[in-house]
């Protein structure tokens, strides 16, 4: 920075960060920072010009600039506090040194504009990489949180298997649901699994294809799967969008698609409480 | 990239070491055996492409490292007669050999990128990578 | 190479248990139609346990043999493809829709008697 600039901004820099922290609490009436307290506002506020005067000597020094970003994400605060404040640094001093230079010439105006751009610049840049990189962290947790989330496989009964599927299927999530589910089958030896859908929220056409997918895959190494938790507005969605769910056996709760994996298995509920002849019983006891 | 090794494909016999190749290095690279399954069967259409339409071709093999994932790319190349309408070759069932017609639009779902360029008369290059999970 | 085939009662056995090329292929489905030509068995089972891939080619091959065989008179199933055949088969887009399959030789056995009885 020109040692006449810098001097400028240095000299005057109380002026400018009083000019800069009235226009900062101007903007925040009906604004997302007013929930937080005025204290803490203004302290941050504070610190933030302070970050900003001492960048101009120690361009390089960057670790305070860290932390003080770290310390906005830990707040909760949205990067646009960040952008919105150091764009209206910017004008401010932009503002305030052309009030204080006197000539206004094109060309000194131009290279003031630069070297004020070249100051704040850095800044932004290094402010929201923090924040980009803080959130590709959480979206990276996130997805990992999502994986192991993967359908667990439950054997109830011997040779016959219920898969649950809970929350949105994607393409890597369906592939992953698909390994688990027939290394269950052949780990089990089980002749029927039942897939409940109970917990997809939404079926479209992809998710029914993973789905057809898993089964026809099932029906490959010999065992057979009924889709079982459909419900109305999802047979609505699957018949409107033309899915063929036909080739396999579906039935719309667990209850029902149980007892008919009974039957494929060649196995019935017999009731050993015998509470419904008691009630012959006592009829025919009245007569 | 790193590894890089080829199969010739010229007999029929020769499909069947190619994706034993393609399995082992699959494995080393630690893909799952569902992956590893995947990509043998891809490199198995490839070299059966290679023999039944250019009698003569290879296999090429290259372990590719990028930032943050490994993967194995398999490219198969030759100077046969070359695809006249390579729209119709990704079409699902779409065969001049009798066969099912599964062979490239197949390969394309095994793996996760898919390359195709043919020139008639000249030859034909498919590029395949898969990346480890 | 030859795969084997055997005879019991009035079924026949087959486990695959190469790395089966085209030409073992062909082989395998001319062997198997003859044998059930001569046998007049009534039932085959093609167990694929140790079978780790399955191509479009062979597919074509064991879906051929299934049509043809039921053609003569003699039903089969497939028993023990692997999870990781199953699938590359359906991403392959195989999906080999008229092919009865069971998980392994004992429940394929199984099958085999009941459909036979039907």
């Amino acid at each position: 920075m020109p040692e006449v600039l810098r001097r400028i901004v240095l000299e005057h820099s109380d002026e400018v960060a009083a000019k800069w922290l009235k226009e900062i609490a101007e903007k925040r009436k009906g604004d997302y920072t007013s929930s937080i307290s005025t204290e803490l506002y203004e302290s941050t506020n504070r610190e933030f010009v302070n970050n900003i005067f001492a960048s101009i000597d120690h361009p390089d020094e960057i670790a305070k600039l860290d932390a003080f970003a770290e310390r906005i994400i830990n707040l909760g605060w949205p990067l646009s506090y960040i952008t919105d404040g150091l764009q209206s640094f910017r004008r401010v001093t932009i503002d305030f040194i052309l009030t204080e230079s006197s000539s206004v010439e094109t060309v000194e105006f131009s290279k003031i504009l630069t070297v004020v751009d070249d100051w704040v610049e850095p800044i932004i840049k290094q402010l929201v990489n923090q924040y980009s990189g803080n959130w590709e962290h959480t979206v990276s947790l996130q997805r990992l949180a999502l994986q192991e989330l993967s359908a667990p496989l439950i054997p109830v009964m011997e040779n016959i298997t219920i898969m649950p599927l809970i929350g949105t299927i994607d393409t890597e999530r369906a592939k992953q649901i698909m390994e688990n589910l027939l290394e269950g089958v052949m780990k089990h030896n089980s002749e029927v699994v039942l897939m409940d859908i109970t917990g997809v929220p939404v079926v479209d056409t992809m998710v029914a294809h993973h789905i057809i997918q898993a089964a026809e895959a099932v029906r490959l190494i010999g065992a057979t799967c009924i889709l079982v938790g459909i419900r109305p507005e999802i047979a609505q969605t699957i018949v409107n969008l033309g899915i063929d769910l036909s080739n396999f056996p579906t039935k719309s709760s667990l209850r029902k698609g149980f007892q008919s994996a009974l039957e494929i298995t060649n196995r019935e509920i017999v009731n050993l409480d015998n509470s419904t002849n008691d009630m012959t019983d006592i009829l025919d006891s009245l007569k | 990239m790193e590894i890089k090794s080829c199969v010739k494909i010229r007999k029929e016999w020769d499909i069947v070491s190619a994706r034993q190749m393609g399995r082992e290095m699959a494995k080393e690279l630690g893909f799952g055996t569902v992956d590893q399954a995947r990509i043998a069967t891809a490199i198995s259409e490839l070299a059966r492409n290679i023999y039944l339409y250019a009698e003569d071709g290879q296999i090429d093999y290259e372990v590719i490292t990028e930032v943050n994932r490994r993967g194995i790319k398999i490219t198969a190349h030759d100077n046969g007669p070359g695809i006249e309408d390579l729209g119709r070759v990704m079409e699902d069932g779409y065969s001049t050999s009798g066969g099912l017609g599964a062979g490239l639009p197949g390969v394309k779902r095994l793996m996760n990128h898919f390359d195709l360029q043919s020139e008639p008369g000249k030859g034909t290059t498919v590029t395949a990578i898969k990346w480890v999970r | 190479m030859r795969i084997p085939i055997l005879k019991l009662h009035n079924y026949l056995l087959v486990s695959i248990q190469v790395d089966l090329d085209d030409q073992t292929a062909i082989r395998f489905q001319e062997d198997l139609l003859d044998k059930i030509h001569k046998s007049g068995a009534t039932g085959v089972v093609i167990d694929l346990t140790s079978v780790d891939i399955i191509d479009s080619f062979i597919a074509k091959v064991l879906g051929d043999v299934v049509t043809m065989s039921d053609l003569m008179g003699a039903k089969v199933v497939l028993t023990g493809i692997q999870p990781a055949v199953a699938m590359t088969l359906i991403d392959l887009g195989v999906h080999m829709q008229n092919v009865p399959t069971a998980l392994n030789l004992e429940q394929g056995l199984i099958k085999l008697r009941q459909e036979l009885e039907e």
